[in-house]
Order: C-alpha cells, then sequence, then structure tokens
C-alpha cells in the first residue's frame, strides 16, 4: 500500500478545525477507538477514513472550578476517575467512570466515546451525566453551541453529521450523587441495568433535589421521573427501593442476548437501594 | 504514511493500511503470534500489550494510534533468555493450560505490580478484571502472584 494512500486514510489533525475538515470530507473521528474499532463485529463499514483526535491537546484537558468540572471529548474514564475522586458531589461520575469495563479498556475509552457510539446501549458515564445535569459543547465548522446532554442524545444521529463533541461541563452542586450497576458477573462487563442519583436534602434529610438517570434497560439511558417526582419532598430514609418497584412501567425494557426484558426491570429497585446506600455512606462521611 | 514506532526496543516501521489493529500487524506482519487473537472486543485480555509502559488492548488499537510510540509485546517482557518475575511465577507454579490467557496476563502483571508490589489476593484478582481464563479457576495464578511478595522478602 503506498504511502500517499495510507496518509488518507488516517488523519491526525492537531486542532479542531482540522478535524472538522477531515470529518466533513467523510472521515470518522476516532477517540480510543474502542467502539470504532468493533464495527465490522456489528456488521457497520470500517472502509472510510479515520480521523484520529489524539493529538488535540485541548481534547486531553480537565479543568476544576469552583462551580464546574469541564472535560475533554478525549479524557479516557480511568484518567476521570482518578480526577474526580476528591470531588464528593460528583461520585456518580467517579464511580461511573472507574467501574466501567476492565482496567486496559478504561485507560482507552473517553468520555466522548461513550457519548456518541451511536448504538452502544450500555455506557455507564451516559446515566451519570445525565443525573449530574451535564452539558455538551459541539463544535462545527459554522458554530459552537452548548447543549443539555439529554437534548443532545435525543439528536444524536444528526449530530454527528454536524459537528464533533469537544466538552463536557459537569455543574458542581451541593448534594450527594452515587452509581450502581447490576452484572453478570462482578466485574469486567457491560452492565445489564444501571443507575445513577443525585440527592441534595435540607437539614432535616428531606430530599429538596433528585435525578435519577437509568442506562442499559431501553436503548438509550433516560431520567425516571416518575420517581423523582415521588421522592421529591421525602425524607432521605423513605424506602427509595419500594417506591420503585411500583414505577417499573416507565420502561420498555430490551431483550437482548446479555439479558432479557423483564430481568433488567427486575434489578432496577436493587440497584435504587445500592445508590441510596452509597449516598448514605458518603452523607455519614461529611457529617 | 507509514507508521514508525518502537516495538520490543527496535525500531520498526508498518506501511500497511494505518487503520488496521495493532493486534493483527503483529501478528501477521511482524510475527509476533505472542500477543493472542481471541475475542476481538477488548474483554478477554488475551491480546493485551505495553503501550508507553501501560497494558492496552490490542486488538482495539489502529496500529496508525502508535506512531512514535514504545510498544511492547509478550516477546520483550522480559530479556532474551531470562523470565520476568511473573512469567516465572508462572512457571513454578505450574499454572499455564493452554496457554492462550497468559500473554495478556503478564502483561496486565508486570504493569499492576511495579505500582503495587505487595497486593492482597483481592486487589490482584480486581486487577484481572480484563484478563478471562477458561481453563484454571484463577486461583493457582493468584498464588503465583503472592509468592511474589515472598520473593521480594528474601532478595532483601
Amino acid at each position: 500500500m503506498d504511502s500517499a494512500n495510507t496518509d488518507a486514510l488516517f488523519l491526525r489533525p492537531t486542532d479542531i478545525k482540522a478535524a472538522l475538515v477531515a470529518m466533513d470530507g467523510g472521515a470518522v473521528p476516532v477517540a480510543g477507538g474502542t467502539w470504532v474499532m468493533r464495527a465490522s463485529l456489528r456488521g457497520d463499514s470500517n472502509d472510510q477514513a479515520f480521523v484520529s483526535l489524539s493529538q488535540i491537546d485541548a481534547l486531553h484537558e480537565v479543568a476544576e472550578g469552583e462551580d464546574f468540572l469541564r472535560i475533554g471529548a478525549l479524557v479516557t474514564h480511568d484518567h476521570l476517575a482518578d480526577f474526580a475522586r476528591n470531588l464528593p458531589e460528583l461520585g456518580a461520575l467517579t464511580q461511573a467512570a472507574g467501574m466501567s469495563a476492565n482496567p486496559a479498556i478504561r485507560r482507552t475509552a473517553t468520555i466522548g466515546g461513550n457519548i456518541c457510539a451511536r448504538g452502544f446501549t450500555a455506557a455507564d458515564l451516559v446515566p451519570a451525566l445525565l443525573a449530574l445535569n451535564a452539558t455538551v459543547e459541539v463544535h462545527s465548522s459554522s458554530r459552537q453551541d452548548t447543549t443539555p446532554i439529554a437534548e443532545y442524545l435525543q439528536a444524536r444521529t444528526q449530530r454527528r453529521a454536524a459537528g464533533l463533541l469537544t466538552t463536557i461541563s459537569v455543574p458542581r452542586k451541593r448534594g450527594h450523587s452515587a452509581h450502581a450497576r447490576a452484572l453478570l458477573r462482578k466485574a469486567g462487563e457491560y452492565p445489564i441495568a444501571n443507575i445513577s442519583a443525585f440527592i441534595d436534602m435540607d437539614a432535616n434529610n428531606t430530599i429538596k433535589t433528585v435525578r435519577i438517570a437509568v442506562g442499559a434497560v431501553e436503548a438509550m439511558p433516560k431520567r425516571w421521573h416518575s420517581l423523582e417526582k415521588a421522592l421529591l419532598g421525602q425524607p432521605f430514609s423513605a424506602d427509595a427501593a419500594d417506591m420503585a418497584r411500583d414505577l417499573l412501567d416507565d420502561f420498555t425494557p430490551r431483550d437482548s442476548v446479555d439479558a432479557p426484558d423483564w430481568y433488567r426491570l427486575r434489578v432496577l429497585p436493587g440497584l435504587v437501594r445500592q445508590a441510596f446506600a452509597s449516598i448514605t455512606d458518603q452523607s455519614r462521611e461529611d457529617a | 504514511m507509514a507508521v514508525t514506532f518502537t516495538l520490543n526496543g527496535q525500531q520498526r516501521r508498518y506501511s500497511g493500511d494505518p487503520r488496521t489493529s495493532l493486534m493483527d500487524a503483529l501478528r501477521r506482519d511482524f510475527r509476533l503470534t505472542g500477543t493472542k487473537d481471541v475475542c476481538g472486543e477488548g474483554f478477554c485480555g488475551a491480546c493485551l500489550v505495553h503501550i508507553d509502559g501501560v497494558p492496552k488492548v490490542s486488538c482495539l488499537l489502529p496500529i496508525g494510534a502508535v506512531e512514535g510510540a514504545d510498544v511492547t509485546t509478550i516477546e520483550g517482557v522480559g530479556d532474551l533468555g531470562t523470565l520476568n518475575p511473573v512469567q516465572q511465577a508462572f512457571e513454578d507454579f505450574d499454572v499455564v493450560q493452554c496457554g492462550m490467557c497468559f500473554p495478556g496476563m503478564v502483561m496486565t502483571l508486570s504493569h499492576f505490580l511495579q505500582d503495587n508490589p505487595r497486593p492482597s489476593r483481592d486487589e490482584v484478582k480486581s486487577a484481572l478484571v480484563g484478563n478471562i481464563c477458561r481453563c484454571t479457576g484463577y486461583e493457582r495464578i493468584i498464588d503465583a502472584v503472592m509468592s511474589l511478595h515472598n520473593s521480594a522478602e528474601g532478595r532483601k
């Protein structure tokens, strides 16, 4: 294969603008590569040129402010878990990043890739970002938009044609968050269901803010609004798992080779219990 | 664009399709078949290599991504004719059965033990979450790793 041909197959721009030019020319953006390189296993085409984003320094940065955490799209799960471990309100993010897949994948797979991987039903970071009300910054050749992650996920197919996700911003709000997941083995696999929860309580331990996101049950992660409504204004000690058991109709679970639909629903109340127990532990540590 | 990188201490060059997985290039073009082609999805760990000293799955890494990097495979993890401590421990405890998972196990554990020289059994098991073995049941592997504590103690 001659050098001129191979140059065109694997592009390595050093800035966002050059990456966008490559994408407009039909090249597939590659972050860690853990999703793109499995295209043939999914029956997808792998004929397009790759534009590797790894040389764009700005995409690897993590910036911590008093009320935000700004994460570049190429930040790996491993790096994120390490960085965010001392930010208790972002416990869901730390846990999701630190438990996902296996150690070698966590060193390679990126937060941007986790969000942008079309057809990936079992992301851990995405529910955590939903529960934490994250926004994403998307660059195209003509504009730059900041969008709530829920909205970005809905438009994901169109967004791929429209631009490059460059940054994820997570607000740092008073409260605690946790991530819980159910697997077939103890570790090292995709979750069959996962939950991220963010809770803020008042001085009487009454829940004043609650966000609960569920992943891997349906094709896309989503917020569990009926459970959030039921919990708002309740004492934190209320049995959230019990409430969850009565609100499973909110979901149309997917049936697949790793788990049947009914089982994905069956484990949800237990995951709610686990997430809330983790938040209880965090609150005790703070006290 | 040929991809130029260091492979087991030597400068090498790959002129094929840079989207080729590093695993395929190592096995097919560089004839280094110690890196195993098993799941192709990053779950089993049989294809692990060190990239700049860190274990990564080579089945999901396009070779174009290792331009300028230092790549070490199982063939390069010890000196010629000498097994590294993890390999020697596996030999001493006679833990290898079919052999498909062990290169990946060595790559994981050689790195893990650098930063964690005295792990507990549970910590070793956590480190091996991404290395699947269908033959052994793992416990003897852990025994072999735990024996390295004592070796380290004996060498003091």
